[in-house]
């Protein structure tokens, strides 16, 4: 049971705060397919920098960690300007510049990663290792039945992702910026005529999706993986993606999702442990959430509807 | 209006021009890279050839490679003018695939009806997903974006559950190789003197563009499928049934990516890898673009993509330039091809101006 609870967590976290990214970029009214290869990007950007500054630093040091997060977050925003440029600029396809990005991402950190290794570490790799991140048990509550398990074997990550949820969560809902982003997905033209600009808050909503999906990249690359590759792209961009329709594009429903699909995996894992099952039933297992998806849209999708100006381009003389 | 059709002509040569700049940044001879491209497509004779090879076999290998993109991107474009987004390509590609490798791939059936049969059922299950797809979006208001994506997801691990359990080959961890009379690729054919792999799926694909020229063209579901695509609004004040008209599109974009499918899984390879979709299905939402959305469009553009890919490993080995960056050339290619609109607008605007 607390190993289903804390697997899943750690799976669930950084998905939810890709999905809050998403959140805030569909709210202002941009399509946001590119989560994939913005949480691409960004964890390349972090894993490159641990890996340059590793050897000046104890192997057991976390300080290595933080600043990759660091500059994932940079790299996730910087990645995503590109986003902003096609399609608030250049006023490109919105889905077709995501699936673009997804895809040049992925070419371009495969390419640089092998690159960089020749160049620089003098060895041909086709990837980043970085260390696995250190776990921490907070003492005390995390030995409370069951709900101990949410604070046992943390990853660092953990508690900074559920700060800055907060914070997005009170940006969003509490502030008038928040109010600005929404009306942007929803009625940009009622935000043009209170004199605020569109494109600069749609801006600011795609580079926090950037930011956060870097920011969940680098935590994927830390925990599942331990090192980055191209299997960074499998999949986790699509599943935020999906998390954040269920979710309604709300971001308390959002964790709900994220929670659903952090808590299924770990579950079928575990529950193929126990059966003694071979491996590849893990498979079986895998298909869960998706499915429990299609189901649950099935039969309460009806009530979902996204923000009415969402995939629109912003057309200042439309009517 | 005619000027604008040369839109994606520049934005290819301005990619081409900066994959030079940054090859010649690298250290290495561009055009010298570029022409590696071209010999390993088959475009361009080679300094040397191994036994029985030649041109011509590198270009019945290049087109073994093109059928599958060419279709997937048929696939995409097809939903893209009832104005749906089939993300979900790679999926139906594989359902597809995976169900004609162990309905004919591993029966003992002669070649005259294993063939047909593969085809068959690669059109069937791919548009069976696909209706699926477009049926969820009609009577459940499920968006098609997700529900592809699920669908991928389902896919791929039920089709490696059963490759797992049922059909691997313990060496080389793939599903069993299908046999020959299946495969839709005829493997080392001796024409002449030469050994060539000959790909029957390029006719299926020729035939598939031609009907979607078709079916667009000159059927009324074509022009109910582009009347959707333009404003679902207008179409059903028109008295199109709009639903029925995009389960309908999703069902051929389905059929499509399904022949792509069975090209690939059973004819420019012969065997499944476990938990992996092949990228083809996003790089044809690309690609599609690329080939300005139409179906003589799109054979240009996978024509263009498949030499940078196919080309990529005869260029690392050659040039010395990472095969990587071929990908990262056709990334390039893509992202301004996406600003494509763009241009054409402020194209419009001078002119209205002049």
């Amino acid at each position: 049971m607390n190993t289903i609870i804390i697997d899943g967590l750690s799976f669930a976290l950084p998905l939810f705060i890709m999905a809050i990214g998403g959140i805030y970029c569909e709210r202002s009214g941009v399509t946001n397919l590119a989560i994939e290869g913005l949480q691409g990007f960004g964890a390349f950007c972090g894993a490159l920098f641990a890996v340059c500054i590793a050897p000046y630093f104890a192997g057991d040091s976390p300080v290595p960690f933080y600043l990759a997060m660091v500059f994932a977050f940079l790299g996730g925003t910087l990645f995503s300007l590109l986003h902003a440029m096609l399609c608030i600029r250049f006023k490109a396809n919105q889905v077709i510049s995501g699936v673009v990005i997804n895809i040049l991402a992925m070419s371009l950190t495969e390419f640089m990663t092998k690159q960089i290794n020749a160049s620089i570490f003098k060895a041909a790799s086709n990837k980043f290792v970085l260390g696995v991140s250190a776990r921490v048990t907070v003492p005390g509550i995390s030995s409370v039945p069951v709900l101990g398990a949410v604070f046992t074997n943390l990853y660092p990550f953990e508690p900074v992702i559920a700060l800055i949820a907060v914070i997005a969560w009170y940006v969003l809902y509490r502030t008038p910026f928040g109010l600005h982003l929404r009306a942007c997905g929803d009625n940009p033209h009622a935000v043009d005529a209170a004199g605020i600009e569109v494109g600069k808050v749609r801006l600011i909503a795609v580079l926090v999706s950037g930011a956060l999906s870097g920011l969940g990249g680098i935590c994927f690359a830390y925990s599942i993986s331990a090192n980055f590759s191209s299997n960074i792209y499998s999949g986790y961009g699509y599943l935020a993606i999906a998390a954040l329709i269920f979710g309604n594009w709300k971001i308390l429903p959002t964790l709900g999702a994220c929670l659903l699909f952090g808590f299924a995996r770990s579950g079928g894992y575990e529950l193929v442990k126990i059966l003694e099952m071979p491996s590849s039933y893990q498979d079986l297992v895998m298909v869960l959430p998706y499915v429990l998806t299609l189901l649950m849209l099935v039969f309460f999708g009806r009530k979902n509807h996204s923000p009415r100006a969402l995939g629109v381009i912003y057309d200042k003389g439309a009517r | 209006m005619k000027k604008h059709d040369l839109i994606p002509f520049f934005t290819v040569l301005l990619s081409l021009v900066l994959g030079i700049v940054v090859i010649a940044l690298l250290g290495k001879n561009p055009f010298l890279a570029y022409y590696n491209l071209l010999q390993g497509s088959g475009l361009a004779p080679k300094a040397s050839y191994a036994g029985h090879k030649g041109m011509i076999t590198d270009f019945t290998s290049f087109l073994n490679a093109l059928t599958p993109m060419l279709l997937a991107s048929l696939s995409v474009l097809i939903a893209l003018k009832a104005g749906l987004f089939n993300i979900g390509v790679s999926g139906q590609m594989l359902a597809a695939a995976f169900v004609a490798t162990v309905l004919v791939g591993y029966s003992e059936l002669p070649a005259v009806l294993a063939k047909p049969l593969v085809i068959l059922i690669g059109l069937t299950v791919g548009a069976l997903v696909g209706g699926l797809v477009g049926y969820l979006r009609h009577r459940f208001n499920i968006n098609e974006v997700v529900s592809t994506i699920m669908c991928n997801y389902i896919v791929q691990f039920v089709a490696s559950f059963f490759i797992n359990v049922f059909f691997v080959d313990p060496v080389s961890r793939q599903s069993k190789n299908i046999g020959a009379a299946s495969r839709l690729t005829l493997v080392d054919t001796v024409v002449g003197d030469y050994k060539m792999d000959i790909p029957l799926g390029i006719l299926v694909a020729a035939a598939a563009v031609a009907a979607t020229v078709f079916l667009l063209g000159k059927t009324t579901l074509g022009f109910e499928i582009k009347a959707v695509g333009s404003s679902s609004r207008a179409a059903e004040y028109a008295g199109i049934r709009v639903g029925r008209t995009r389960v309908l599109a999703m069902m051929l974009s389905g059929g499509a990516a399904g022949l792509a499918g069975v090209t690939y899984y059973l004819g420019y390879f012969c065997s499944m890898q476990p938990r992996v979709l092949a990228s083809t299905g996003y790089d044809a939402i690309a690609v599609a673009l690329l080939g300005n959305s139409s179906p003589i469009g799109i054979i240009f553009s996978s024509f263009l993509i498949t030499v940078i890919s196919k080309g990529s490993t005869y260029m690392s080995s050659t040039a010395g330039v990472q095969a990587e960056m071929a990908a990262a050339l056709t990334g390039i290619i893509l992202l301004i091809s996406a600003c494509g609109a763009y241009v054409r607008e402020r194209l419009d605007r001078w002119k209205e101006n002049r």
